[in-house]
């Protein structure tokens, strides 16, 4: 299984990478940036996307529509500081499959990541 | 921005430090104004505030207690580089969290990283600045409210 995390923190890819580590991931790429998540997409087709919003250059909602563009099936999984329903509503109108909220917690994190490949 | 908004982001700080290992408690002093000089520390992840409100949100500490952050969140190597990301990404996450009281109308930057006391950053002058003081593991840290409601 390939996973793709975005996330413009170095600290949070890894910590997510960590959290995430099983026998069932056999790929992890990073980016930090939207454009950066949308080429390695693009080329890779990743099983599970985890993605930022809050980013420098392409924000993640515009990044999620450009990789729903490519998949329409793409599983991907908002993890977000932004903590209004607003926003977690919009993510999910536009394709994502489920939406955390930061400060991460390693066991709702996995169990999203479970409930995702499950699906 | 007044006494009652303070407490969304003192809530948003307890919701961090207890994410990293809820049996280390966080204490938080009670918040005060400062209006002139702000208490920087080392290490300043700031956030621009715009949209239904301006001003910043800013996340101060010294570099003890970001290190021990990042060796609770099993992170190596611990260098300069890290500790700005980690400090940058607390501040995006305390004014993130916010938006669950302000709306998504709180539009919030991507951080701006400052090291020393000397910040260069255009705080607003007509904001009240609300200091809240945390003790983490006898560290001080602070977050720094400086921001003006245009509605709300």
């Amino acid at each position: 299984m390939k996973l793709l995390i975005v996330d413009d923190s170095s600290v949070v890819r890894r910590a997510i990478e960590r959290d995430l580590e099983s026998g069932e991931i056999t790929e992890v790429d990073q980016a930090a940036t939207g454009e950066d998540a949308v080429r390695l997409y693009s080329a890779k087709r990743h099983d599970v996307v985890t993605l930022d919003i809050t980013m420098p250059g392409m924000d993640g909602l515009t990044c999620l529509d450009k990789i729903v563009e490519i998949n329409p099936e793409a599983r991907v999984l908002i993890i977000s500081a932004l903590r209004d329903k607003a926003t977690a509503i919009d993510a999910i109108k536009r394709g994502a499959s489920g939406f955390l909220c930061k400060p991460i917690n390693p066991s709702e994190l996995k169990e999203a990541f479970k409930l995702l490949i499950e699906d | 921005m007044n006494d009652n908004d303070i407490q969304v982001f003192i809530n948003g700080v307890r919701r961090y430090f207890d994410s990293i290992k809820r049996d280390v408690r966080v204490v938080i002093e009670p918040p005060f104004i400062k209006d002139e000089e702000k208490p920087f520390l080392e290490y300043t992840g700031i956030i621009g505030i715009s949209g239904k409100a301006h001003g910043a949100v800013c996340f101060t500490a010294n570099g003890v207690m970001l290190e021990n952050i990042l060796r609770f969140l099993n992170e190596t190597p611990i260098n300069r580089d890290v500790i700005c990301d980690l400090v940058g990404e607390i501040a995006n996450t305390l004014s993130g969290n916010a938006r669950e009281e302000f709306g998504r109308d709180f539009l919030i930057s991507v951080p701006i990283v400052s090291t020393g006391q000397n910040v260069r950053f255009q705080f607003p002058s007509d904001s009240r600045n609300y200091v809240i003081p945390i003790i983490w593991q006898a560290e001080k840290a602070f977050l720094l409210v400086c921001i003006k409601q245009d509605t709300r």
